[in-house]
């Protein structure tokens, strides 16, 4: 793929360069023309360092508050109050120093940012004890994503991108946490939507590199809890939708916005396709089709709004997929795409038939649902089996096999199905993974 | 770095500020002129007291008799509160308006069983120093078992603001009390 740089090969042919001009395959002329060429391939500063930097003002951050804690209770209120702003004043004027004299350090940068933001934590949290202010720890890390999150855009970085998508899940579960609130989990989409203009920077920017996919990586884990929550509050039986959505969207975002060479996939693109692996294999069990919900149930307008978002993402993935569909540019497994509109089908399905209201209790409905995925679960393992085979990949061929055994192993704790039955049946995927392998690394030793 | 820049950073930084620095006014504002309240510490199970730094206060005035469940669906909850015979704060009733006197506070949850209404005051964890915490908790469950009520709380409360003040043990505030019973 054009305009995609492998780094490790571009640092390979570089320490090949002057082995190659001593042997006199190409002259010192052109091993500088390629040193220019790959100029700018050059990274600025290492990840691993920039990681280390940001720890170490994190250590710091807490030894100063640790160092506070100490003796806490001679000092008076006024003087404790003081103390808190400390730690605050330090990081912002430390903040002002990064940004007008060392701009340019990514390492600086991540370290006063990661600084800054411990710091409001630890202002709001020795004000919070002083004052005997209370409050759950959810409207705490409310707060505090929502003052962090200038930080990230100002001193541009991608670490304290990480914590912060990091910090909205734990807020999301810190809401459950309380007993008395289970509520309304729309605040996380507002925390999500904050990061994606940097998440879009950062992917203009640099988006092969390893901040980007770790930082999209991160996001779509980050989705994937936020879907089951709504789902949650929404109490409208579209979860299954919602998540097979977001699975395929994931799958194609990785595929469409992070092409990779020939017969590679990027970690998005591969984390999106074992997540509609699960979903598929999950969605098989004839349970989760039973439906409760019923219409007579006077709904709010949060759980409506919550029904929106979920539905938004079936909607974005079978669009992204017919985009590419209509140019004739698609790149992805059609199979894998087509899960959220198969998911709806089943859902329409199961929906055909009067709601029992009791979640034991199975339908006819329910029980077709359940087939029309099992029906799908097995295609998309034969298909992604065959897609392995013919494109001599034996990652995605044993993914294939392993969907097909998961489905295989689910209907048999599923279903009465008697232990010679099982006992067959087992055998014969245990076969087909052997035959697979066997014939993939023979083809692959031939060639 | 630009002038949008130095504006954004300066803004970002004054919320940063503002957020703790409102924090302390508010409280210093209810416990400058607020009412002073006392309340008095209920028996507790040990077991729940001590929670990382903080000691889980309950009271007694937290549950009363009540004919019919006092229903609030989503809103806030507040507690009307007067004074009893002896000196302490019990609720007089509940209420989902908005109150912005002296003499009601807010409340976590409300609910009902067997006649009595509970309810949870949103006052409910004092935070001690961790060189503190095992004895703070010791000396909280000594003076709150059943035979041995000798524990309660001053909370100042301004406008619907309720700041927890002091934590008393046998008539002396909680940091004096450790410093005479200190085994030193």
């Amino acid at each position: 793929m054009a305009g995609v740089r492998n780094r490790w090969a571009i640092r390979w042919l570089r320490s090949q360069l002057p082995e190659l001009v001593a042997s006199g395959v190409i002259s010192s002329e052109n091993a500088r023309a390629i040193e220019r060429h790959y100029e700018h391939d050059q990274p600025r500063t290492n990840f691993g360092f920039i990681i280390l930097a940001a720890l170490g003002s994190a250590l710091v951050a807490a030894g100063i508050i640790l160092l506070i804690a100490h003796n806490w209770d001679e000092l008076s209120r006024a003087r404790r109050t003081g103390i808190a702003f400390l730690p605050l004043l330090l990081a912002q004027t430390l903040v002002v120093f990064t940004l007008m004299r060392r701009n340019e350090s990514r390492p600086w940068r991540e370290a006063a940012a990661i600084f800054d933001v411990a710091a409001v934590a630890t202002a709001i949290s020795l004000i919070s004890q002083t004052y005997q202010v209370q409050g759950t720890f959810a409207d705490f890390m409310r707060t505090w994503l929502l003052l962090s999150i200038p930080i990230v855009y100002l001193l541009r970085t991608t670490v304290g991108a990480m914590a912060y998508v990091i910090g909205s899940v734990v807020w999301l579960f810190a809401r459950w946490g309380t007993f008395s609130s289970q509520g309304n989990p729309m605040l996380f989409w507002l925390l999500l939507m904050l990061v994606i203009p940097y998440v879009a920077i950062r992917f203009r920017r640099d988006r092969d590199s390893r901040e980007a996919a770790t930082l999209v990586i991160i996001l779509a884990l980050a989705a994937l809890f936020g879907v089951g929550a709504t789902a949650d509050f929404a109490d409208a039986n579209v979860g299954a939708i919602a998540y097979a959505g977001l699975t395929t969207g994931i799958y194609l975002c990785g595929i469409k916005f992070f092409p990779q060479p020939a017969g590679r996939l990027h970690p998005l693109a591969v984390l999106g396709g074992i997540a509609i692996g699960v979903v598929t294999i999950v969605l098989s069990f004839e349970s989760n089709w039973r439906m409760t919900y019923h219409a007579a149930v006077p709904r709010s307008s949060a759980a409506n709004l919550a029904v929106a978002v979920e539905l938004l993402f079936p909607v974005a993935a079978v669009c992204l997929a017919s985009f590419d569909l209509f140019r004739r540019r698609a790149e992805f497994s059609l199979s894998a795409a087509l899960l959220p509109i198969v998911a709806a089908i089943a859902w329409a399905i199961a929906n055909l038939c009067e709601f029992s209201n009791d979640r034991w209790q199975s339908t006819r409905c329910s029980f077709a649902a359940a087939t029309v995925i099992n029906c799908y679960a097995l295609l998309l393992g034969i298909d992604i089996l065959s897609r392995g085979i013919r494109k001599n990949s034996i990652a995605r061929a044993n993914f294939g096999l392993l969907l097909i055994a998961a489905l295989a192993i689910s209907r048999f704790f599923d279903s009465d199905l008697s232990f010679v039955t099982r006992g067959v049946g087992f055998i014969i995927v245990g076969v087909g993974f052997l035959v697979a392998n066997l014939l993939l690394f023979k083809r692959r030793i031939a060639s | 770095m630009n002038m949008l820049r130095i504006l954004i950073l300066g803004v970002v930084a004054l919320a940063q500020l503002a957020v703790p620095a409102a924090m302390v006014w508010q409280r210093e504002q209810t416990l400058k002129q607020g009412r002073v309240w006392k309340f008095r510490t209920a028996p507790v199970d040990p077991v729940d007291v001590i929670r990382g730094r903080y000691i889980a206060l309950r009271f007694a005035a937290e549950e009363f008799s009540a004919p019919a469940k006092f229903e609030a669906g989503n809103k806030s909850v507040y507690a009307v509160l007067k004074q009893g015979t002896d000196g302490f704060a019990e609720v007089d009733h509940l209420t989902i308006e908005e109150v912005e006197t002296d003499d009601a506070v807010p409340v976590d949850s409300v609910w009902w069983y067997g006649g009595k209404q509970q309810v949870r005051f949103a006052f409910n964890k004092l935070w001690v120093a961790e060189a503190n915490a095992t004895a703070a908790e010791r000396a909280y469950v000594e003076n709150n078992r059943r035979d041995n009520r000798n524990a309660y709380v001053t909370v100042r409360v301004r406008r619907g603001d309720a700041a927890l003040d002091q934590l008393y043990i046998d008539n002396q505030p909680l940091s004096d009390y450790l410093r005479a019973h200190s085994p030193r």
